[in-house]
Order: C-alpha cells, then structure tokens, then sequence
C-alpha cells in the first residue's frame, strides 16, 4: 500500500492562504500575534500579541465602537498604525505600562483602569484566544 | 472460647462516639484551616487559614508533617495569564509527553460575570500531607518522601494499574507511555532541586510571579508568610477529602 506523504508546510501555507483570501485573519501564529480585520465602523482590527507573553488582546470594536475613543488618542505617538509593531520592541511589557507607555498611557488607575489590576481582563491567555476567535467570526456570519 | 473472646472484645478501650467529632475538627484545625465557602465550577472549598486566632500555632503543624525541607507552593491565582510559559518549561525539563501534563492551568469564564469575565487557575500535584495515591498504591511505587514531603513514583516498581490516578483527588497523574509507568510532578526533584537549584521549572519560568515555591518550615520564606497570614484567604483544594495538600491558593 502506497502512503500519501502530505507535505506539513506546503498544508499550512495552503491554509494562510485561504485566510489571506477570506480576508479576515492577517496572521495566524500563536507565537506571533493574531490580527482579526473588523468591519469598518469597528475602527480597526482585534489584536492579540503574542509576545513577550502569549494571548493579550486589544480589541478595537470595544475601544473604538463601544467607547467611542477617536484613532488620534492612541495613533499619535503611543501606538504605530501597523499592527503588532509594539510587540517587536524590547520595553513592551508591564513594567514600561506602569511607567504611562504603550497602554499605560490611560489604563493608569484614573483614565482607566490600573493596568497592575484585572490581569485576566486583557491576558486572555492561550485558553481564551480560540474561543474569542470563535466568538468574532460567529458575530461576522450574523 | 467464646466467652474469652467476648471478654477481649469488651475490654477495648472505648473510642467513645462523642468524642470523634471533636478530634476530627481538632486534627482539621491544627492544619490551620477552616472552611468558609464554595468556589466556582465543581467542589474546591475555599478556606482561610486560621493559625494566628491561636488555634493551632506553625509549630504545632510543623511537629506532625516534620519536613525539612517542607517544600510547598503557593499561588497567587489572580496574577495568573495562562501564557502557559510553565507548562512549556515543565515539558521541556521533565520530558513530559504531549499527552500528559505535570501542571496545566484550568480556566473559569463567566460571560455574565460583572467587569472581568475570566481567571486561571494553575493545578499540579499537591504534595500532600495525606496522600490517597500512596495509600493506594499496591506495590509502593509512589511514596511520599520522609524528607522533603515530596510525593515521587519510584518508576521500576510501578506496573501501571492506575489505581493511583484513580485515588488522586486532584487528577494530578497520568500515564507515561514511554516510561510505561504513572508520572507526575514531583518539583522537579529529579532534574532541578536534587541538583541544588532552589526554584521549580514552572516556577522559575513564571513571568507574573504567580508560583511561589518555598520551605513551609522556613519562616524566613515567602511560602511561610503566606500561608501563616491572616490579612488575605488563603485556601487550598478539595479540602474535604482529607488529602491536606502542601499547594495553597491565594490571590495577589
């Protein structure tokens, strides 16, 4: 009996494509962040970093939509218009957020809250990111 | 004959009905811990320890588990991302399968929960005082070290009835398939503590500071402040089975 041999990567970039095509998700690597395209008026993607630890989520439609924040807030001068280009930098983590950067800049215990409270709330961890992702491609077939 | 036999039988020194519940809320106490409600999603018993209202004192609970090293976790369950940077280190350290688990974290979402609907909750082997897997081991390839108070399996002797996986009230066991013995997390005694290293993989491994890992009967060590308070609960796991496991929880 002959063994089809199925070549793993040639299989994943089959699969990245077909996302790249459906157009919803960018990136697809636990390891290295997920970015979700929203619709329109969400105002931007749901991002979920990937470093340096796994499975932090920002979400646009609740910042954005629900919140009503407008871009300039965040896009001039604390977060670049690319997404996940904060995770490449060396001080993104807790510490320079306690510090007012990156996330800090609101979630400082007055704007928002305290980014040392309510871990789980942003740390979705790797258990919550494919129910969330789940959650938001059920919310788009509606 | 029989009266003989009658006569023994009545000369038993009498243990006296009234009396147990008593001693068994005295053996509960000493451990310094005391229930006071449910948690959510199955039965985990939160309990708050007791030990500075002075009904049982550290020492008293050091002179009946007389470990030194009494080697024990806390965790501040809170803190916890599930970035699973522990569970990563603990297969990378112990070579535990991708089947099996030494610690995992477990997770409880409330969609209608006000304001954060998630928290982690890590598990691994609790250590226990009163091990239900050792009692029921049938050839005594799990043991509780007379030492460390380490909970190990002994892998030769095993034969791989899982009986023990049976017994563990916390699912704390699985089955090797390479080994063909039962394994578990044993702090890492093999591959780290026994080599003279002072912390656990996972603990080591945890960026949130979420495992500590102590000696219970050093009161220099975090471990030992912890679980010695009484400013926030402290409680531990399915305290109602009777196992009196050395892994506390608490929150940051």
């Amino acid at each position: 009996m002959k063994k089809i041999k199925v070549n793993k990567g040639l299989l994943f970039f089959l699969f990245l494509f077909l996302f790249l095509l459906v157009g919803r998700v960018y990136v697809y690597d636990l390891n290295q962040g997920i970015v979700i395209s929203e619709s329109e008026e969400a105002g931007g993607p749901e991002i979920i970093y990937g470093k340096p630890v796994k499975g932090v989520l920002f979400s646009h439609k609740f910042h954005v939509k629900e919140l009503g924040l407008p871009c300039e807030s965040c896009h001039s001068g604390i977060f670049e218009m690319a997404a996940l280009s904060s995770q490449e930098k060396k001080d993104f983590n807790m510490q320079a957020l306690y510090q007012g950067k990156y996330c800090g800049a609101c979630h400082d215990g007055k704007t928002a809250f305290a980014s040392n409270t309510k871990c789980a709330s942003c740390h979705i961890g790797v258990k919550g990111m494919m129910p969330y992702l789940k959650k938001l491609s059920q919310s788009q077939d509606k | 004959m029989f009266k003989e036999i009658k006569k023994f039988l009545l000369n038993q020194p009498d243990e006296g009905v009234d009396k147990v519940p008593e001693e068994t809320r005295r053996e509960f106490l000493k451990i310094g811990l005391i229930i006071t409600g449910v948690f959510a999603g199955g039965s985990i018993f939160s309990v708050v320890s007791k030990v500075a209202e002075g009904l049982a004192t550290p020492e008293e609970l050091h002179k009946s588990y007389p470990y030194k090293p009494h080697y024990s976790m806390v965790f501040k369950m809170d803190k916890c991302i599930d970035c699973e940077r522990c569970v990563e280190a603990c297969r990378a350290t112990n070579n535990v399968p991708e089947y099996g688990w030494r610690t995992k974290i477990l997770e409880i979402y409330d969609e209608k929960a006000l304001d954060q609907k998630r928290i982690f909750m890590p598990i691994l082997c609790n250590h226990c005082n009163n091990p239900p897997c050792v009692r029921a081991c049938p050839t005594r390839a799990t043991i509780k070290d007379p030492q460390t108070g380490i909970v190990k399996m002994v892998s030769y002797k095993c034969i791989g009835c899982k009986t023990c996986m049976v017994a563990c009230p916390y699912n704390a066991r699985y089955f090797n398939e390479e080994k063909r013995a039962i394994d578990k997390c044993d702090f890492c005694w093999e591959t780290r503590l026994s080599k003279g290293e002072k912390l656990t993989a996972c603990a080591a491994a945890c960026p949130a500071g979420v495992r500590i890992f102590g000696d219970l009967s050093n009161p220099a060590s975090e471990v030992y402040q912890i679980v010695h308070q009484l400013g926030k609960p402290v409680w531990t796991l399915k305290p109602e089975t009777g196992a009196k496991p050395n892994v506390f929880y608490t929150m940051g």
